[in-house]
C-alpha cells in the first residue's frame, strides 16, 4: 500500500497499489455472517502440508489485532474468519495485513478458499516459499 | 402489536408521478377491485424493520431461552459466535427472518423453511403462488439488526456504523478499499471535507455497494469496483454496472442515527445471480409491475423491541 505521507497540500492522489491486488474476499466472510462463498470450496486433491506454527501464530496476531478480540479470546489454526466476526471491511484489511507483514500478494482465487486462520497460513507459506 | 417508526434524515426525491402513470396501463387487464387486492396483499409483503439490539441485555440463560426458539439447526450456527455481540445480532438476525415471513405470508413459524444458496444467501423455501418472487435480505452491524423484504423486486440492504479506525487515520483506512472504488467515488470521498467527513462518504458507498451485490445474491467477489454510484446529495440514487447504467435499479440511503447508515437496493429479478435465480419458479412478473415495485418510495424503518419478536414466537 502506498503510505500517504502527510501533505500540506490538500491533493490526494490516489494511492496506487505496486502491484495490482484484485478485489480477494475470504470464503464465508460476510457483514452479516451469511456464509458468502464465491463458488464452492474446491476439494483439496493435493497433500498439503499443514501450515508452520509460527505462521499460524502470526496469522493469529494479525487477526486477533484487526478484529480488536477481547483478551483471553481463543484464536486457533482452527478458528473460522466468520466466527471471530469479521465482516467484510475487517476481511479487506486482515488480507491487506497478511499481504505487509509476509510481503505476499493474494491472488483472489487463492483468497476465496481461506475458511481459518489454518488455510490463511498455509497460503501464505506457500506464497512465502515461492518467492 | 406496537411499532414505532423512526425517521430518516434525508427522503429521496423520487418522483411519485412515475408510480401513478405506471398504474393507469396496469388497469387495463384486471378489474380496479382485484388489482386493489393485489396491492393491499403485495404492501402486506413489502417490510422494512429494524432491531437496536444494543438496547437488548439478556442473561445468559434469557439468551439460551431465546435460541430455542429457533428450529434446532440455526442454534448451534449461532453458538459459533466467538464474540457475545456477534451471537446476540446473529440470534435477532433469524429471530427476524422468522418473524417475518411468519406475520407478512402466514405461514405457521415451524413450518417455515429458510435455505441458502451456495453464496449463503438467505430464501424461503416455501412455495407462495401469489409471490413467487417474494425476497428477503438481513443485515447487522454496530447496534442495528434490519430485515427488508418485497413481493416482486429484488431487495438488498446493508446497515453500515461508522467508527474512527482504531490504529489508523480515516484516509489511510479508506485506501485499503481504493480497489473496490471507482475513480469517481474516490474523488468524491477525498473530495468530501475533514476526515470524519471522507469516512461517512467512503461508508455510504460501501453500504450501497453491499446492498446492491446482496440483492442479487453475490457477494464481495462480484467486483464492487465495477459498480458506480451517482447521486444528488445522497437522493435519486444511481448505479452504473460497468460503465451502463442500470436503468431497472433503485437506491436509497438512511440515517438511523449518528453512527449508522443502512441502505436499500431495489431492482428486477432478472439481475439476480444464477444460484439466487433458480430459487425462484418460474417467475413471471409484469414489466409494469415490476417497475412499478421498484419506483415505489421508502418509507421509514419499523423499530421492533427484541422483547416484541420474541412474544411474537410465543
Amino acid at each position: 500500500m502506498a503510505a500517504i505521507a502527510g501533505s500540506a497540500t490538500a491533493s490526494f492522489a490516489r494511492p496506487v497499489k505496486a502491484v495490482n491486488v484484485s478485489p480477494v474476499s475470504f470464503a464465508g466472510l460476510r457483514k452479516d455472517n451469511v456464509s458468502f462463498r464465491l463458488q464452492p470450496v474446491p476439494q483439496r486433491f493435493t497433500v498439503v502440508c499443514a501450515a508452520k506454527k509460527e505462521t499460524v501464530d502470526r496469522v493469529c496476531d494479525i487477526v486477533k489485532k484487526q478484529l480488536v478480540l477481547p483478551e483471553g479470546t481463543e484464536v486457533s489454526g482452527a478458528s473460522k474468519f466468520t466466527d471471530l466476526g469479521a465482516d467484510s471491511l475487517d476481511t479487506v484489511e486482515i488480507v491487506m495485513g497478511l499481504e505487509e507483514a509476509f510481503k505476499i500478494t493474494v491472488e483472489e482465487s487463492s483468497a476465496q478458499s481461506i475458511a481459518t486462520v489454518e488455510d490463511a497460513a498455509e497460503l501464505i507459506d506457500n506464497l512465502v516459499s515461492a518467492k | 402489536m406496537s411499532s414505532t417508526s423512526s425517521s430518516s434524515s434525508w427522503r429521496p426525491a423520487v418522483a411519485a408521478e412515475v408510480i401513478l402513470s405506471s398504474k393507469g396501463s396496469a388497469l387495463r387487464s384486471e378489474t380496479r377491485g382485484m388489482v386493489e387486492e393485489k396491492e393491499k396483499q403485495s404492501s402486506g409483503l413489502r417490510r422494512r424493520w429494524l432491531v437496536d439490539v444494543a438496547q437488548w441485555r439478556p442473561s445468559p440463560e434469557q439468551f439460551q431461552a431465546s435460541a430455542t426458539l429457533l428450529p434446532p439447526h440455526d442454534r448451534p450456527a449461532i453458538a459459533r459466535f466467538v464474540r457475545e455481540d456477534d451471537r446476540k445480532r446473529a440470534l435477532v438476525s433469524r429471530l427476524l427472518q422468522y418473524s417475518l415471513i411468519h406475520h407478512a405470508l402466514g405461514i405457521p413459524l415451524h413450518q417455515i423453511r429458510i435455505n441458502r444458496t451456495l453464496e449463503g444467501k438467505p430464501y424461503l423455501q416455501n412455495k407462495n403462488a401469489s409471490f413467487p418472487s417474494f425476497n428477503f435480505n438481513t443485515s447487522h452491524q454496530g447496534d442495528y439488526v434490519g430485515i427488508a423484504s418485497e413481493p416482486l423486486c429484488l431487495v438488498g440492504l446493508d446497515i453500515v456504523c461508522i467508527s474512527n479506525p482504531q490504529r489508523e487515520t480515516a484516509l489511510e483506512f479508506i485506501s485499503s478499499f481504493t480497489s473496490y472504488l471507482t475513480d469517481h467515488e474516490w474523488n468524491c470521498i477525498v473530495s468530501a471535507g475533514t476526515p470524519d467527513e471522507m469516512l461517512n462518504e467512503f461508508c455510504r458507498y460501501w453500504c450501497l455497494k453491499e446492498a446492491f451485490v446482496k440483492a442479487i445474491g453475490a457477494g464481495v467477489g462480484f467486483g464492487l469496483q465495477r459498480l458506480e454510484f451517482h447521486h444528488v446529495n445522497w437522493t435519486n440514487i444511481s448505479l452504473c454496472i460497468d460503465g451502463e447504467e442500470a436503468r431497472k435499479w433503485r437506491f436509497w440511503l438512511f440515517k438511523l442515527d449518528d453512527m449508522h447508515l443502512a441502505s436499500i437496493a431495489k431492482g428486477h429479478c432478472e439481475d439476480a445471480i444464477d444460484s439466487f435465480k433458480r430459487t425462484f419458479p418460474d417467475v413471471v412478473v409484469q414489466e409494469e409491475e415490476l417497475h412499478t415495485a421498484v419506483e415505489i418510495p421508502e418509507e421509514a424503518f419499523t423499530f421492533w423491541s427484541v422483547e416484541q419478536l420474541l412474544q411474537l414466537h410465543d
